[in-house]
């Protein structure tokens, strides 16, 4: 652990003390415990989600084609289906499908692309290119079996939690416990100096967007549900928030996997606290904005590499 | 009393401390009216540092600038500048993508008549009239990128000589320069001195020196050793002076030679060539035990040399480690290999600023110190641990982030690094540059201990005590050759360092940079799009004759002209560096706003203004809002715009209740497609505000300073031009052109819902970059934003009306903007 310096403890204070304020509002809403669960459902995913962005970020990165990349992965699963593909090659397919997008994003980075252009074009890219393929339509008629499985629950835990945690651990396992989690912090910190100190900084930005196409394809399919070209829209924008609001910075180097659990549980106890607090949807669109900046300005102002003004 | 007239520039005992580094101590000079002045000394002596203090780029730490007796102190470069001071510096910071004449103009300021309007004959006109002193046909109108550097350092002379300079720095101005370049150089140089400029001449050449010099100063180790008139001294005067001092006991004990020469061939480099042309044809060897230097001018290809060898340049030939043939072509090969390499950078190619002691330490040897698949934080402390300890790192322990630690314990923690991979060649560029001098011992008695374990060193330095103090041989680059091999021992030090200067006018340094291949001009992206839009009207013609309807062709330029409006506000940030991705919502939110306000129970000529107003205003406070959270919070403009976007939205949503804004007044639907004076109303407005937008970004001051922050944040700093307030300014522009497309919009169409305007960014944005703006700002034109607006608007006619289905739609904006993306990459490779 690193040594507890007030530096390093501010930039927390934030996400913190909004995560007690959100589980105040729960709790005095918790004549209906099994609603809540339910509530938190979709935070499973974008917890998910959120934990491969954060690897991403480290690295200085972004990737904002994940809405669309779920979507290109609904879409495959969709015609595999129809296409008579049993259940579990169907899932293979749209997994394959999901790695292949998330390659070529590497590719581009790798290329000289700034991943910030090369998500957004990309994202354009793939959404447009569910839509075409499926002809808009959604595809009925999926097995029961695979429909049921966001609904259901492992152990008590449902299931999207229960995809959270495994992804979580596993990103919680490469990023702060290999060598590839080592070179993340490297080339978001000052990614000329990682060229020097050979890190293999291209090898890990490919690999790092096709693991998160990968992913991203994975908490489709583990949802379940329909196959429906504009699944997925939108999502990137909370898994960026729950990475920000954790408390990882944005131009990387700093941050990782605890603090996006942070973030992550923040966010959905909110969404879930103002759910109840007020119905209006717009309150909601507000506070993930006002957060995701309002955190990542307290993050950069609290955390100036020492010696900088 | 007879008084002399002041001295034209005097600095008095002045002194310029970096951490951990006295860079100046205590220097005077003084510089006469009409006098060529030399200042001289190795690399690391305070040169730059005294040409940066005199041209206002760093500010003194204690001592007096008096120009004309008076005393000054100057905040910036631009301030110098209006004072009289030209300084034409070696490696100047460029505005790549703005003309030649322009970035000419941009120094001085851009003349401009009343507002701010720029005179752009005078901008032409002055710098034709400054470049044809040079004598040779060169574009003024060309992009600068375009210009090789040998042209760069003429037209820089070129400018100064124009513009009104009372004082003249030149920081080795023949080091890309012709022999016959060169003589017309002197030649301007005289000329400066008849009309009684002072001239500040740093340079190597000895020879140039002398003929040029009135006076010179000899600084070494940031302190003034020797001052006087140019003919009261020599060559071997003038070295001496800039190398002597007694020299340490060496640690080079002679029996260990005879030990060292039946050694094993660690290192041996065979006929290494740089792609980039940096160096030719370079050997070296070295052996176990050995400490090898390589000596040289900054320039003169040693970094490059020792890089190429790491892997980290490409170049040609062969590189043998322990007789074995090793084929590198990435750092991490050369680790693997048993290679290492110490940058000379520390802070930028070497420490990672913000990471801790340990990340610092380990990160090149993270392979050995794993257990198992997984790293292991035990290993790796205990090996940062050895690390302070064996080089005497002076920290609080191995978490303290780097950051927090002096230069000279930083080098070391770098050379830990490097330690901990055991290479069996060790090279280290500069590696005591900027460390205290007990540090700096510590490190040479490290290497030795390397050496002596069986290691291959090979040190590059500018400071030749400590080459000749600790290497067992001197290997001597000059010009991206060897010029000699020399033993310590055995070789006067002046020898050494006068092999290392070039030697006359160097005509084989300026022909190998000339030999930079000119990038290919780019094409007019307007001019492929105009094509690509003639040629999609004329298949569609064909094709189907609803496309010439006049129905279809008013709804196509409605639509059209909306997407340049909004095109034009996401164009504007791009070009200015930034990016803004809440154009969409701040769209909608202005309309509804508007909106609201139209549907209020006062007579149209009322609401109508005020509507419109309103809608401006709140995208300019949009735009405005943007712009700050992204420069106070510093961070990057995509993720503030990523949180406005749904900020805005939300806003919007809470202003009409979720609802769809519908019933406007028929006064103001329909406007759009009523005709004025025969034209479209649509079109007028699109029409006007490209204009608008087009006088503005070019032929307007604040325009051209938009474009200059985008082509070079860097160099317009260093002009004075404040990137705050042009993003400011762009953003606020680009909301203000979002709401007017709203507004344009909603006249068109007569309502708005919660979700209009959702994704439109993203198609503005590739509008833009269709028609050739540059995703990396400072490049584009409206014309082309306008093209690219009116294909996209074409395409989706297109799709209409040969009844492609309308999912197809995103897909074609999609790849529309990954084919612009690319597109835009190949150019910028084909530029480097």
């Amino acid at each position: 652990m690193t040594a507890i310096s007030l530096r390093r403890l501010l930039p927390m204070l934030l996400p913190v003390t909004l995560g007690l304020v959100a589980i105040v509002l729960v709790v005095s809403e918790t004549s209906r415990p099994a609603a809540v669960l339910n509530m938190l459902r979709p935070w499973g995913e974008i917890g998910a989600l959120a934990a491969m962005m954060t690897a991403i970020i480290l690295t200085g990165g972004i990737d904002l084609s994940v809405g669309s990349i779920i979507a290109l992965a609904s879409v495959t699963f969709g015609l595999a289906w129809q296409a008579d593909w049993s259940p579990a090659l169907a899932s293979g397919a749209a997994m394959s499908v999901g790695l292949l997008a998330g390659a070529v994003n590497g590719t581009l980075v790798v290329a000289g692309i700034a991943p910030l252009v090369a998500t957004l074009a990309t994202m354009a890219f793939y959404a447009g290119l569910a839509l075409a393929v499926s002809r808009a339509t959604r595809v009925s008629g999926l097995p029961e079996a695979f429909t049921a499985l966001g609904q259901q629950s492992w152990l008590g835990i449902p299931n999207q939690w229960a995809l959270f945690l495994v992804v979580w651990l596993a990103a919680l396992v490469v990023v702060h416990h290999t060598r590839f989690g080592r070179y993340l912090y490297a080339i978001g910190e000052n990614p000329l100096a990682a060229e020097f100190a050979a890190v293999p900084v291209r090898w890990v930005q490919w690999w790092l967007y096709t693991a998160s196409g990968g992913v991203v394809a994975l908490v489709y399919t583990a949802r379940g549900g329909a196959a429906v070209p504009d699944a997925g829209a939108g999502l990137e924008l909370q898994a960026i928030a729950c990475v920000v609001v954790g408390g990882t910075r944005v131009t990387g180097g700093l941050g990782g996997l605890g603090r996006t659990l942070l973030g992550v549980v923040v966010m959905a106890l909110l969404d879930v606290g103002l759910q109840f607090a007020t119905p209006n949807a717009y309150a909601r669109l507000l506070l993930v904005g006002l957060l995701v900046i309002g955190v990542a300005v307290w993050n950069e102002r609290w955390s100036s590499a020492p010696g900088e003004a | 009393m007879h008084d002399l007239p002041p001295p034209l520039v005097e600095l008095v005992d002045v002194s310029r401390r970096f951490p951990g580094v006295v860079a100046l101590d205590g220097v005077s000079l003084s510089l006469a009216a009409g006098e060529v002045h030399a200042l001289v000394g190795e690399n690391g002596a305070g040169k730059s540092t005294l040409i940066n203090i005199i041209s206002g780029l760093l500010a003194p730490d204690s001592g007096t600038i008096r120009l004309a007796g008076a005393e000054v102190a100057w905040s910036n470069p631009v301030e110098a500048r209006r004072a009289g001071i030209v300084t034409v510096h070696q490696e100047a910071e460029l505005f790549s993508t703005l003309s030649v004449a322009e970035n000419m103009a941009l120094e001085q300021g851009l003349p401009t008549a009343a507002g701010g309007w720029v005179r752009w004959p005078r901008v032409y006109q002055d710098a034709r009239s400054a470049v044809d002193l040079l004598g040779e046909p060169l574009d003024v109108r060309q992009p600068a990128a375009r210009l090789s550097v040998a042209e760069r350092h003429m037209t820089q002379i070129a400018a100064a000589l124009h513009q009104q300079a009372r004082v003249l720095v030149l920081d080795e101005p023949t080091s890309a320069l012709t022999a016959g370049e060169t003589a017309w150089l002197f030649r301007q140089v005289r000329q400066f001195q008849r009309a009684g400029v002072g001239v500040l001449y740093i340079s190597h050449r000895q020879e140039e020196i002398f003929e040029l010099a009135d006076r010179i100063t000899v600084l070494r180790d940031g302190r003034r050793v020797w001052s006087g008139a140019a003919a009261e001294i020599d060559r071997a005067g003038l070295i001496r002076h800039m190398v002597g001092r007694t020299r340490a006991e060496s640690v080079n004990l002679p029996e260990q030679r005879h030990a060292i020469a039946v050694q094993p061939i660690r290192l041996h480099v065979e006929k290494l060539s740089d792609q980039a042309g940096r160096f030719e044809d370079v050997s070296l060897s070295a052996r176990a035990g050995e400490v090898v230097g390589i000596y040289g001018l900054v320039g003169s290809g040693r970094s490059e040399f020792a890089q190429a060898v790491f892997g980290l340049r490409s170049a040609i030939g062969q590189v043998h480690i322990d007789d074995r043939l090793t084929s590198i072509t990435a750092p991490a090969q050369a680790v693997a290999a048993g290679l290492a390499y110490l940058p000379e950078d520390r802070l930028r190619q070497g420490i990672f600023r913000g990471l801790s002691l340990r990340a610092n330490t380990v990160i090149s040897a993270l392979g050995s110190l794993t257990s198992g698949p997984l790293a292991s934080a035990r290993r790796e402390l205990e090996a940062t641990d050895r690390q302070i300890t064996a080089l005497g790192v002076k920290c609080r322990g191995p978490q303290q982030p780097i950051g927090e630690l002096s230069g000279g314990n930083q080098q070391k923690v770098v050379l830990g690094r490097w330690l901990l991979t055991r290479p069996k060649v060790l090279m280290l560029d500069e590696p005591t540059r900027g460390v205290d001098v007990g540090a700096k011992a510590e490190i040479h008695r490290i290497l030795r201990q390397r050496a002596d374990d069986g290691a291959a060193v090979v040190m590059i330095s500018s400071d030749l005590p400590e080459v000749l103090d600790n290497c067992d041989r001197v290997v001597v680059f000059r010009a991206g050759r060897i010029a000699g091999e020399f033993v310590p021992r055995d070789t006067s030090p002046e020898t050494i360092a006068a092999a290392a200067l070039p030697e006359g006018t160097a005509v084989e340094t300026a022909a190998r940079l000339k030999r930079t291949r000119r990038p290919p001009r780019r094409w007019g992206s307007e001019l492929a799009l105009s094509l690509a839009i003639c040629l999609l009207v004329g298949v569609l013609a064909a094709t189907r004759p609803a496309f010439l309807t006049a129905d279809n062709l008013s709804g196509l330029l409605a639509t059209t002209a909306v997407w340049t409006i909004l095109s034009l506000g996401a164009a504007v940030v791009i070009l200015a560096g930034a990016i803004d991705i809440s154009l969409g919502s701040l769209l909608a939110l202005s309309a509804g706003v508007g909106g609201l306000l139209l549907k209020l129970p006062y007579p149209p000529g009322l609401t109508i203004p005020a509507a419109i107003v309103a809608a401006l205003a709140v995208g300019a406070v949009g735009g405005v809002t943007n712009a700050t959270l992204a420069l106070v919070g510093r961070v990057h403009p995509i993720v503030v715009t990523l949180g406005t976007m749904t900020i805005y939205r939300g806003l919007l949503i809470a202003l009409t209740g979720g609802q769809t804004l519908t019933d406007l007044p028929s006064s103001y639907v329909g406007w759009s497609n009523a005709r004025f004076a025969g034209v479209n109303g649509s079109m007028l407005l699109g029409a006007a505000t490209a204009a608008v937008v087009y006088l503005w970004i070019g032929h307007f001051r604040s325009g051209r300073h938009l474009m200059a922050v985008g082509s070079s944040p860097t160099a317009a700093r260093l002009v004075g031009i404040s990137r705050a307030r042009v993003w400011l300014a762009a953003f606020a522009a680009g909301g203000a052109l979002a709401a007017l497309a709203g507004m344009l919009e909603l006249s068109q169409t007569g309502a708005l819902q919660s979700g209009t305007g959702a994704r439109y960014e993203l198609q503005a944005i590739a509008a833009a970059v269709i028609g050739g703006v540059s995703i990396t700002g400072g490049r584009g034109s409206v014309g082309g934003v306008c093209l690219g607006a009116l294909l996209l608007s074409l395409i989706y006619n297109a799709l209409v009306l040969w009844q492609i289905s309308p999912h197809y739609y995103q897909l074609v904006t999609g790849g529309l903007l990954l084919v612009a993306v690319l597109v835009d990459l190949v150019w910028r490779r084909l530029e480097r």
